[in-house]
């Protein structure tokens, strides 16, 4: 019986130069041309939306062309009287939707433009006594939100507030077999939960109990024969998880148990020529989301013609050493 | 078409209404869908409902969704006021269009605090969603949260119920917390058809998967008949998808479980030989009336339970794990190439190796003079003692369990009621050992040209060579 391995076929025409003032452009348009029903749809996650759009023209050194203050403003009014901020106005806050603002605002060097005491407050109030934090007031508890939380705090100088000793703890406690992390205990190794994991351990200072061989071993079971990498066993590749397994690498110090050149190869690959812009898997719609990790992806992969991107925060590390924040990588 | 502002406000009121009246119309509507429609019918309804599935045609949909999200948000902006139903209809609409938009769910989370909303409603609605977006996060996180509604309510009546309480307030309250277990179980039940229902939909939906994780996690901690039922019923499953990762996993975690919080260690059982473990916060609809029914040949929540105040006994964990090696090897064998199924196999020999050096590690802690000695060397080299060999032809359920000669050696037994069961004849499986996972990977590699399945094989090997070799 035949087996169909589910990878994609990289066409020999495929774009294989990056093509970064395409993908300017795309981003600067990205927002004005929408008609008003595609960005009622994706509302829910526009202040996601917004980092990912200005971190990766950061990453091309494009960041003036967007517009500063009226970003700032709009952070501004997203700022509830609890102190979280949501995704847009009138939407509810949530943590992953703070963590989002305040990286903009760091892009920006703008951090107080909101109430940063308040923000503490509020990523404080949603840690749990078992250590985890729940994603807003209403409670759902995923290693995500452990992640944000740590990450906001990091970037904001203010990580002694909250129970780091337990806050450890409970994302140890959502470590697998495999040496991979999932959303809650028991719970599935996932490449994005993997990237949050290790990123939290990087930044409260406890990678050493991480289980760096066997972990790097079962992301590097992730790159397929196109050079693209899955998030789980038998997905297809896609630049997303190209990025959260390649920068979970680097964070552990094993960026070079995977083929680099094939990945590049499939990165560059999932380009759209005419538009600008990455795709999940080449030949499919472009979106930010994709452009980011895409960009961010060659430049830990080494292209210089891209700022080097700090693998735990997705950042510039420019911006990373003006506000004196090294997150800690084995080696 | 509706081009002008109150047009496109008289037809999207109008729409939103069709979609309420549909829902009273049909109570049992369980799917929805977009028909593609590119322009509007004149005078007709965009809502369509054909026997039990509810269709909007594609061309409303740009004038409705920015309407209903607009009028949410003016009014958690408290620019515009809404009364209760017409929020109720607006979240509908809105999340069966976009369902990941949290605060639509937060405010029918308000809505069931005060009391406007039935817990059973928000489930219903979300599964409808999930229909047509199986992964959406915000539907599973908000079923989570009604979930967690229903528990609590479940506790605060089993709280009163401790309390002191005399006559016609304890009858009620009796009565009271019955129901409400019955209620959980259905829940229970209901919960694991959303979930397969979205696996079904969409291959490795890890959202479906972990939740379904999280209320047997929540809501039949302690209940092993659940768990063993699951593990019965998911083995047809995982036969039909043998690529889907998080199912298998799921498989992964319902073993690990049972044999971590069900099998009663031979030291707690001659030490506090308590059922506690058995205590469950959803009693099944029949607790003391074990189905008889045999799912798939497999090991059933009866078979299991019967013993000990429902512990597993060392046996009934041998059996566990050898079955579960056997389906693996009958899968692997029967779809090469399949990189889920070497996974599968990479974690069912982790637990079994893991499980057999702690039952050696409390053997050995206790200075019990009878160990329990599974040993890994060379078959040929072992003793095999009599006892062993009770029961190697005989068959469980209809299962086979001498497919392939397997060593137990010296196997001395820590629990006087598996040395009964021995003299009875009861089966004693193999044990899974190094060796015997290298012959099975060395048949395979023999015998199996697929690249894919050589690839796999040959990493698996050297995953038991370095990941286990060195712990054992």
């Amino acid at each position: 019986m035949g087996t169909q391995v589910k990878d994609v076929i990289i066409k020999p025409d495929a774009p294989s130069a990056l093509l970064l003032d395409k993908h300017a452009d795309y981003i600067a348009a990205y927002g004005s041309k929408k008609d008003d029903y595609e960005y009622t749809l994706s509302e829910y996650l526009r202040m996601s939306g917004i980092y990912w759009g200005l971190t990766v023209m950061d990453l091309m050194s494009q960041l003036p062309r967007m517009n500063r203050q009226e970003i700032i403003d709009f952070i501004k009014a997203c700022q509830h009287d609890c102190g979280g901020i949501s995704a847009s106005i009138g939407h509810d806050p949530h943590l992953l939707y703070t963590l989002s603002a305040v990286q903009i605002l760091c892009l920006y060097d703008s951090v107080d433009a909101i109430d940063v005491d308040r923000v503490v407050e509020y990523v404080k109030g949603l840690q749990q006594e078992d250590g985890s934090f729940a994603g807003d007031k209403w409670g759902e508890i995923d290693t995500r939100f452990s992640f944000c939380a740590v990450a906001t705090l990091a970037l904001l100088g203010k990580m002694d507030m909250i129970n780091v000793d337990k806050a450890v703890e409970f994302v140890l406690s959502c470590m697998n077999f495999d040496g991979g992390f999932g959303c809650r205990p028991g719970s599935e190794s996932h490449a994005g939960q993997i990237y949050c994991c290790t990123g939290f351990l990087s930044l409260t200072g406890q990678l050493h109990q991480v289980n760096a061989d066997l972990l790097g071993w079962w992301l590097c079971e992730r790159q397929l024969p196109s050079g693209g990498l899955n998030g789980r066993p038998e997905k297809l590749p896609d630049v997303c998880y190209s990025w959260w397994v390649l920068a979970s690498l680097k964070i552990i110090g094993r960026i070079h148990w995977i083929d680099k050149a094939k990945l590049q190869t499939f990165i560059l690959a999932c380009q759209d020529e005419e538009t600008g812009g990455f795709a999940d898997r080449p030949g499919d719609m472009v979106d930010p989301f994709h452009t980011l990790f895409g960009v961010a992806g060659l430049s830990l992969l080494g292209d210089e013609q891209i700022k080097p991107v700090n693998p735990v925060l997705c950042m510039p590390e420019d911006v990373l050493q003006r506000i004196g924040l090294q997150p800690d990588l084995l080696s | 078409m509706a081009e002008s502002e109150e047009e496109v406000d008289v037809l999207v009121q109008r729409v939103v209404k069709d979609i309420a009246n549909a829902f009273k119309r049909n109570p049992n509507i369980d799917e929805i869908g977009v028909i593609p429609c590119p322009e509007a019918r004149y005078n007709r309804s965009p809502i369509v409902l054909v026997e039990n599935k509810l269709g909007v045609e594609s061309w409303c949909v740009k004038f409705l969704l920015p309407y209903v999200h607009n009028k949410l948000l003016l009014y958690r902006q408290r620019k515009h006021w809404l009364d209760r139903e017409a929020l109720v209809d607006i979240t509908c609409t809105l999340l069966l269009l976009n369902p990941d938009f949290t605060t639509a769910w937060n405010v029918r989370k308000e809505l069931l605090q005060c009391g406007v909303l039935h817990p059973e409603k928000d489930l219903y609605l979300g599964q409808l969603a999930l229909t047509k977006f199986p992964k959406s996060p915000e539907t599973w996180i908000h079923r989570r949260w009604v979930l967690q509604q229903i528990l609590d309510q479940f506790l605060a009546v089993g709280h009163n119920k401790n309390q002191e309480q005399q006559g016609e307030a304890e009858q009620a309250n009796a009565e009271r917390s019955q129901q409400l277990s019955d209620h959980l179980a259905r829940t229970l039940h209901q919960e694991m058809r959303v979930c397969s229902d979205a696996a079904c939909r969409y291959p490795s939906n890890y959202n479906a998967w972990s939740h379904r994780i999280w209320v047997l996690q929540h809501m039949a901690k302690g209940n092993g008949k659940v768990f063993h039922d699951e593990l019965s019923s998911m083995r047809l499953w995982v036969s039909m998808h043998v690529s889907d990762h998080s199912g298998f996993h799921y498989r992964q975690f319902l073993l690990q479980e049972l044999i971590t919080e069900h099998y009663q260690t031979p030291a707690s059982a001659t030490i506090n030989g308590s059922s506690q473990h058995w205590s469950s916060t959803v009693p099944s609809s029949s607790p003391h009336q074990h189905s008889c029914t045999q799912t798939n040949g497999e090991l059933s929540g009866a078979e299991a339970a019967s013993e000990d105040d429902g512990q597993l006994s060392f046996t009934t964990v041998l059996q566990l794990f050898q079955q579960e090696i056997e389906l693996c090897s009958d899968l692997i064998q029967s779809f090469p190439g399949h990189e889920t199924l070497w996974s599968h196999r990479r974690h069912v020999f982790y637990l079994w190796n893991q499980w057999k050096r702690e039952q050696q590690h409390q053997c050995s802690s206790r200075g019990d003079n009878k160990s329990i000695h599974l040993n890994d060397s060379d078959p040929g080299m072992s003793e095999v003692s009599p006892q062993s060999y009770a029961g190697r032809e005989e068959s469980v359920n209809g299962q086979r369990h001498a497919s392939e000669p397997m060593e137990v050696d010296r196997v001395s037994l820590p629990n006087p009621h598996d040395s009964k069961r021995l003299k009875r004849g009861v089966l004693l499986p193999g044990t899974l050992t190094l060796t015997s996972e290298h012959s099975f990977v060395n048949s395979i590699l023999d015998s199996c040209c697929n690249p894919e399945q050589r690839r796999f094989a040959v990493a698996y090997k050297k995953w038991l060579d370095t990941v286990i070799g060195l712990q054992s």
